[in-house]
């Protein structure tokens, strides 16, 4: 509660994890290759400015994302995922993210049960021509994460010994 | 509960047939009163075999090994056991004319201190769904129900659920008998392994199993059974079936009532899409 009342970041799922002075969240993009990508790409070219805390992976589809890429981003930098595709409608492949849209619903609940907050993995749909909704998503989500503070759990390096 | 004598019978009569090269049943231990599976490979075996509501495992989980491959099998299933069956005739790992299945209309099996199951006291399907023959009187079918104990974690605080869920995974110890035991996981080479990464390769903490139980459970989601083969096997005795029975929950109440292993055909929640799905909490 101390720490609370100095006005620190604490992690929300175990307070007793101060965040160090000036800490920055770390958050992984896995983004689509045909929109998501292509949008996040066109917020560039059209000089829009976005909170340089997004590291971007880029997949083929939304459907490429296996849960366990956000297991795997969340136990060892991340302290939160974004994954974003096409529109519904709009896939490449004519139906993979609806299929990818059932896999996130299950993993962001899954995970919320085991004990992270929901916010911690976040999912959006971008489309190539939606620079400025870039932008907005992750000024979002980087905004939402900075409030949850450092994530702690299960992380690979401290059990490397 | 007891059809003993039925089944041998019936094994006894199959083998006389020649119907069969391989009958997968229960057998005592032979040191208390609870049964192992056991393989039974002729006619003068027959007396070894048991069936009585101490028959707890999952037989389906021998048709993925060698000791059946590409044999005439057959084998007792009851309604959980049918569900997973049902699964690997849907996936193409068994064919159903090598099989001969005894199903059990079933009351439910009790654990080693003598106490009714608890998927068995909130069971939807008691009576096998796929079979050649039924032993028993059938139920009628149950409604869905949310666990109780899922109630009360769910219900928790997210600091209360994260920590109970550190203690189950730190007393994990990493043997995968869950994955082994699990009659629906039968790749034979599985991604938790990780045999060319260090990073997780050989690793026995509670990260490491961490990565194991989630990706094993979100692999399992929508196709779990609720058979707690799992269980039966954890040596650390972990309530595993936390995790499946609240990936059950979330796809039955989202994904327009899916239930898997139903109905022969029915592929898992993944498999298939429907544009009513939500979409609320994607930005």
């Amino acid at each position: 509660m101390e720490a609370v009342a100095n006005n620190q970041l604490v992690s929300i799922e175990k307070p007793e994890i101060v965040a160090p002075p000036n800490w920055e969240p770390v958050i992984i993009g896995i983004l689509c290759n045909w929109c998501s990508y292509a949008g996040s790409d066109l917020t560039g070219t059209s000089r829009i400015q976005y909170p340089p805390n997004i590291r971007i992976i880029r997949v083929p589809c939304s459907s490429r994302v296996d849960p366990w890429f956000l297991i795997k981003s969340l136990q060892t930098t991340a302290d939160g995922v974004l994954v974003s595709g096409c529109h519904p409608g709009d896939c490449h492949y004519i139906t993979g993210n609806y299929f990818a849209r059932r896999r996130f619903l299950v993993t962001k609940k899954l995970l919320s049960f085991v004990g992270f907050h929901e916010d911690r993995v976040q999912f959006s749909w971008v489309s190539a021509a939606e620079g400025p909704k870039f932008a907005k998503v992750v000024a979002k989500v980087t905004e939402d994460i900075k409030k949850l503070g450092p994530l702690h759990l299960y992380k690979k390096e401290n059990f490397d010994k | 509960m007891d059809y003993t004598k039925q089944i041998q019978e019936i094994v006894a009569k199959l083998f006389a047939e020649d119907k069969i090269d391989v009958f997968a049943g229960y057998r005592m231990t032979g040191f208390d009163e609870n049964q192992v599976p056991v393989l039974i490979q002729s006619s003068g075996e027959v007396s070894r075999l048991v069936f009585n509501d101490k028959s707890v495992f999952n037989l389906c989980n021998y048709l993925k090994y060698d000791h059946t491959r590409n044999k005439r099998v057959g084998l007792v299933v009851k309604g959980c056991d049918s569900r997973s069956l049902n699964l690997l005739l849907t996936e193409g790992q068994v064919k159903r004319e090598r099989l001969y299945i005894v199903g059990i209309a079933c009351d439910g099996v009790v654990d080693e201190q003598g106490n009714k199951m608890q998927n068995c006291e909130e069971c939807m399907f008691p009576d096998a769904l796929v079979y050649d023959e039924l032993l028993g009187t059938q139920h009628p079918e149950g409604k869905y129900k949310v666990n109780s104990d899922i109630k009360e974690l769910a219900s928790k605080g997210l600091v209360e659920r994260r920590a109970y869920f550190e203690e189950i995974f730190e007393s994990c110890i990493r043997c995968n008998a869950c994955r082994h035991s699990c009659p629906l996981c039968y790749c034979t080479k599985c991604c938790i392994d990780q045999e060319t990464s260090k990073l997780y390769n050989g690793a026995n903490n509670t990260s490491s199993a961490f990565h194991a139980l989630m990706t094993w459970s979100l692999h399992l989601a929508g196709r779990c059974v609720d058979c707690r083969n799992c269980e039966k096997a954890c040596p650390s005795h972990l309530p595993l079936h936390l995790l499946h029975k609240w990936n059950e929950r979330v796809i039955y109440e989202n994904f327009q009532e899916h239930l898997s292993g139903v109905k022969e055909g029915d592929r898992g929640a993944f498999y298939k899409y429907s544009l009513q799905d939500p979409d609320d909490f994607i930005m």
